[in-house]
Parts: structure tokens; sequence; C-alpha cells
């Protein structure tokens, strides 16, 4: 298992802020260990940050209302104003798939926003490949 | 074998506007793949570039919502209740996880095909070969459900029973995918998806309004039927008990991060920030849907039991499966709507299911031809051969599909559930491992894959099989299950929730036991979360250098 080098580190935590955009610079990315549980890149534990947070919000959306239904059915069914929705319908049946798409939408933006913090820019992905028969075929099968 | 369950309430009988508007959107499908089939073999290089944000977000919608969603789903909550907003739950909030954690490193990869994926990411052709497998009994399992809505919503259509219209509508579906199949039209989902959410949507208002239920926002208005509607409609775990209801969520949410056809489009795009700005765009179009359909079950159950008289609920003896399972055309034919209209809303669920199927058999073929016909049986396979064994998978899957579908065991939804079920237990893992821990190797693949397709199989074979094979259901007894805890608790339709965190142990203790995967491979992972911006053609591996699999043309 590849690990970081102690120089690694101490480049990371010394340009943990003000020097991320200069610290990516220097990086090689494919010499660096992908590991969900352990980040090996500054880029890479800014990134986590934003992913495990909203999952963990994603988790009390998606699952929270359902497992209080169950655990105190009484407070979870009173009507709610809301057009009579009792609550734990309205939480499961709206609730938790908008909220997934909010959370979706924040992430995505977060994500945007890292980028930039990095001095990414993800629309210069310029075409570099030239009209290939891979491209063809690629694409004829993506209808799938 | 049982007499099929036909919806009793239904309207059965030949109606020309609705044959007329089923045959139009046809024929337009076709118009549209011939159109754009020119503009590809110009230049597929530009057309493929072309695909932004709203579009693969549509083309997303389109390719995932099929029968299940637009008629199984209100089914499931009409009859169901509360058990059934776990499918509502399990089928969106899917695309959160599928977001952050492997469109954009999805893209990266640069491969389009599941069996591509883990076949290269683990240099195994044996992988390969069961991803390929896999990816054909999902697309089986989830075309039986296709073909149970196509034969109900057929015979509204054109009133024939529902054995031969199920043999009809198939076999449409199989020359459809002939023609259309050749003409090779990505732009048809767009249009796809947008026939089904107009044709959905407009069932949803006009009902809602004309029968006084609604105004301007149904998707919430029918709150206020909730308390009319009976306990069966809203209480709590009356019909399933909690655990259920979790594992059934949880396996439709990691299901849909395991489906082929759903990863496949984030191949298309342009690059991996518009990967995840579609998957934001696919989601929101998909809920449009899902927000509405409660509302259409929560009228089409007041309408069933203003029109019959009786309750809805199976218990007080009231809506038939069948029924239920087209509650969404019922409900319009209950409101005395016009019978262009119901057509119409009709159309909209054969557009659904037709399109669905079609993918879903495409993926099928290319996954015998050339993952398991040409990698392992016969490398030196001809393109002529190739595209025969492609064929006669197609006819054989549909005779298949077909005959499961005279008597299914169960609702379009739950149909739909066991496929999302068994993406969720055996190609999930391997797309969530092998993206983000590099030392997941080639054996640890094969071990984890092996292992979950025997526990879907065998939750299948106790508590599916029994219902159709005679010995097994003596041997069953009354309870429909061969090991009744093993039912419980590994159940065909949540079968991820114990079955996908045993997979991902077993796969990372397999990998840690034997020894790492070669350099290639992990920088070929590392590349996929690279921040550094890649070129539109390029796949991973020809950024490492990787001249074995950069170089082969990609298969279809």
């Amino acid at each position: 298992m590849s690990r970081d080098t102690p120089a690694d580190r101490e480049e990371s935590t010394i340009h943990s802020d003000g020097g991320t955009e200069a610290a990516h610079e220097d990086i090689d990315y494919l010499d660096r260990e992908v590991n969900l549980l352990r980040p090996s890149t500054p880029f890479m534990r800014d990134h986590l940050k934003i992913i495990w947070s909203s999952f963990v919000l994603w988790a009390l959306v998606v699952f929270g209302p359902v497992t209080l239904t169950a655990l105190a059915p009484e407070m979870m069914t009173v009507q709610t104003p809301i057009f009579g929705f009792p609550l734990h319908y309205f939480l499961v049946s709206l609730g938790a798939p908008t909220g997934a798409l909010i959370l979706a939408v924040v992430y995505t933006r977060y994500r945007d926003r890292l980028d930039q913090k990095y001095g990414i820019d993800p629309d210069s992905v310029e075409s570099t490949a030239p009209e290939t028969g891979e491209a063809t075929a690629a694409d004829g099968g993506v209808e799938q | 074998m049982t007499v099929p369950l036909q919806a009793e309430a239904l309207d059965i009988s030949f109606k020309l506007v609705p044959a007329i508007i089923v045959f139009l959107m046809m024929a337009s499908f076709l118009v549209i793949g011939y159109v754009f089939k020119v503009a590809d073999t110009e230049g597929m290089w530009v057309a493929g570039r072309g695909i932004g944000n709203i579009e693969n977000g549509m083309a997303i919608g389109a390719n995932w919502m099929s029968a299940a969603s637009y008629l199984g789903l209100a089914g499931l909550v009409a009859l169901s209740g509360f058990y059934g907003l776990a499918f509502i739950v399990g089928w969106t909030t899917g695309y959160f996880i599928l977001l952050i954690f492997l469109a954009a490193q999805m893209r990266r990869f640069g491969k389009y095909t599941a069996p591509d994926f883990v076949g290269d990411r683990f240099n195994s052709p044996t992988a390969r070969a069961l991803a390929a497998f896999t990816t054909l009994l999902i697309a089986y399992v989830y075309s039986v459900g296709q073909a149970r809505g196509m034969g109900l919503v057929g015979q509204y259509v054109f009133g024939l029973d529902i054995i031969p219209m199920i043999v009809v509508m198939m076999t449409i579906t199989v020359g459809y995918l002939a023609l259309s199949g050749m003409l090779g039209a990505t732009k048809n989902m767009a249009v796809q998806y947008t026939i089904l959410i107009v044709a959905f949507l407009a069932g949803v208002y006009v009902v809602g309004f004309s029968q006084g239920y609604s105004t301007i926002l149904p998707q919430i208005e029918y709150g206020a039927l909730i308390a009319d509607l009976g306990r069966e409609f809203s209480a709590p775990f009356v019909n399933q008990p909690f655990y259920l209801w979790i594992a059934t969520a949880f396996s439709l949410i990691v299901g849909t991060c395991g489906l082929p056809h759903v990863l496949v489009r984030f191949y298309t795009v342009r690059s991996e920030r518009v990967a995840r700005w579609s998957c934001v765009w696919g989601l929101f179009f998909i809920l449009l849907l899902y927000w509405a359909s409660p509302a259409m079950a929560a009228f089409g159950v007041d309408l069933f039991q203003a029109t019959t008289g009786a309750s809805a609920y199976a218990a007080e003896g009231g809506m038939s499966g069948a029924e239920g399972d087209v509650i969404v055309v019922l409900a319009a034919q209950f409101a005395n709507l016009p019978t262009w209209f119901v057509g119409l809303v009709a159309a909209g669920a054969m557009a659904a299911a037709i399109a669905t199927t079609a993918g879903l058999f495409i993926t099928a073929s290319s996954a015998v031809a050339h993952d398991i016909y040409t990698e392992l049986i016969n490398p030196d396979a001809t393109q002529r051969q190739q595209v025969l064994i492609g064929r006669g998978t197609i006819i054989g899957m549909g005779a298949l599909v077909t005959v499961t579908a005279f008597n299914p065991p169960a609702l379009i939804g739950e149909l739909v559930a066991y496929a999302f079920s068994l993406a969720g237990v055996v190609l999930f893992p391997m797309f969530f491992l092998g993206l983000w821990w590099e030392n997941t190797n080639r054996q640890g693949a094969l071990a984890g894959m092996v292992l979950g397709l025997l526990i879907w199989i065998t939750s299948i074979i106790n508590s599916v099989l029994p219902n159709y094979i005679g010995a097994l259901g003596a041997a069953a007894g009354d309870g429909g299950a061969l090991v009744p805890i093993y039912a419980q608790y590994v159940p065909p339709i949540g079968a991820a929730l114990i079955g996908t965190p045993v997979v991902f142990i077993v796969t990372i203790a397999v990998s840690l036991a034997t020894p790492e995967p070669p350099l290639e491979t992990k920088k070929m992972v590392r590349q996929c979360h690279s921040p550094e911006p890649m070129g539109q053609q390029e796949t991973a591996a020809d950024v490492v250098g990787d001249s074995t699999s950069g170089g082969t043309p990609a298969d279809d």
C-alpha cells in the first residue's frame, strides 16, 4: 500500500489554506493513493469534507422521518396544516425526494467552488483526440 | 398456473383514436431516429459533444423511467399505502449517492458499459463475464415488468385478452427494436421523456381539476384527500413492517447506483462537470413525475371507491393487483374524461415501457454477443457472428420475457425492484470500491460478485420460485417461502440491505488477503479522482498510458 511520505503531509498542512493552488500545482495526482477513508491530497480532503457532510444530511432526510415514524408513531402521524397531510406522509413522500434534490444542488455548487479554489477550469476540456473510429463507436453504443 | 389477472374495471375494447396516438408515437420515434442517424454518421463526434446538462438530464429521465415509474409506482402507493412510499424514496434519492460518489468518476474512467468497467478495472475476463451475466439477468427481470405494463395498457387501447396482448406488444417491441436499433437514435430519449411527462402530468392535472380535487398544485393538494381514503392509504407499517420498508428503499438506492443503463449516461457528456449537473437535472426531471405520482394514486383510490362502491383495499375484497397496476389509466377513465385523453395517458405508459425495454434488450444483447461470446467463447468471432448472436439474444429474451409476463409473480413495481436489488448487491459494490479504493483487486471482485449473485439467486429461489414450481411451492407451504427467516431478512425486493454490506466486507477482506493490483490499475483509479481536466475522448486508461485497453475500440 502506498502511503504519504512525511514530506507530503508537511506540504499539505503548510499550504492548507492560503497556498492551496500552489500546492495543487506541485502534486502529481497519479502518485497519490485513492482511499475513501484516507484522503492523500488537499484536494481530495476538501472534496471528501463536502461529500461526507452532505451524505450525513442526506441520510437524515431520507431515513430520518420513517425511522421516527417507527419509533414514535403517534407523534409522527398528527395531521399537519399543510392540506391535511399526516406529518409522516408529507415528510416521506415529498420531503425526502425534494431534500435529496436540494442537497444535490448544494453539493454540486460546492464542488464547483472547489474547482475555483484550486484554479481548475473544467470547461477548458478541449478536444485533444482527433475524430477517430473510437469516438464513433463509443457514441453509437451510448443510446443503451 | 393460475388465470392471469385482468384489470376488471378497465374498459377493454378497441379504441380507434388511442390506437392512432400509439401508432403515431411509435412512428415518430422511428422518424427521429432516422433523421439523427444521418447527422450521426456525418460527425458522431460533434453530436456526442453536444450533449449538455438539460438534454442529458432528460435522457436520464427517459432511460430510467419505465412502466414501473409511470404505472407501477402509483399502483404501489394505491395498493400498499405507506409502504409504497419506500419506492418513491428509493427510486429518487439514490441519484444523490450516484452524484457524490460515482457520476464524475465514472465519466473520467471513460468506459461505458458495466461489464467494460468491471473487466478493465479488475483485469479479469471472468469478472467481465460475471458482470455481463448480471446485466443479462437484470434486463430479463426488469423487462418482465415492462411486458406486463404493455399488456395491460394494450388491453385498454386494442381490446384483446391479456395473453395475446402481451404477445402482440412484445412482438411490436422486438420489431421496433430491430428498426430503431439500427437507426441509433440518441435524440429519441429527450422526446420520449417529453411525451411521458406531458402525458402523465396532463393526466394528474386534468383528473384533479375535473373532479374538484385540485387546482394548480395537485402534487400537494391531494393531502386533503388522505383522511378520507382510510387507514390503509397512509397509516404507517400496516401493510409491511419497518424492516421491509428500509430494506426496500435501501435496495432501490444502491440499485440505482449499480444499474448499467444509468451509468452509461455519464459517458455521453462533455465533461465531468456536466456529468454532475446533468445528474442533478436528471433527478429533477424524474421528480416531476414522482411528486405527482402519489396524487394520482390518491385520486385513483378515491374514484375507484366512488365508482365501484367498494373499498379499494384487498383486505376488503377491493382492487386487484392488475387494477392497481393501471390505476393511472383507470383514474382517467373513472373521471369520465374523453377516450382520446385516456388514450393519451395510456400512450405515455407505452412510451415509457417500450423505450426502457428496447434499451434493456440492447444492453443484454451486447452483454451476450460482446462480453460473453466474443470475450470468452470465441475470441475470433466475426462481426457477422456477433450480430447474429446479438439478434438471437433479443429474440430468445423476448420469448422468455413474454412467457414470464403471462403470469408474473408480483406487481410491475415490485418486479422491477427485484432487478434493482440484483444491481445493488452485485454491481454497486464493484463500482463503488473499484472507484474509491485502489487496492480492490481481481480476487476480491470475483469473490464479491459470486457471493452477491448467490445471495440474490437464493433469495429468489426461496420466495419467488415457489409460486411457479409445484414441488417448491409444496415445500414452502402457506408461507410461500422455503426458509421463512431468510425470506424475512433477505427478501428479493430488499436483498441489498444485508447483501450489499456483506459483499463489501468480503470484497475488502479478500482484497487485503491477496496481492495488490498492478500499479497501472491503481493509476487508472487515481486518474478518476484527479482534479486535472482531461480530454473529452480520453479514458483514464489512455492517460495512464495503458496500451492494452486504451486503444481498443469501444464495443457495442
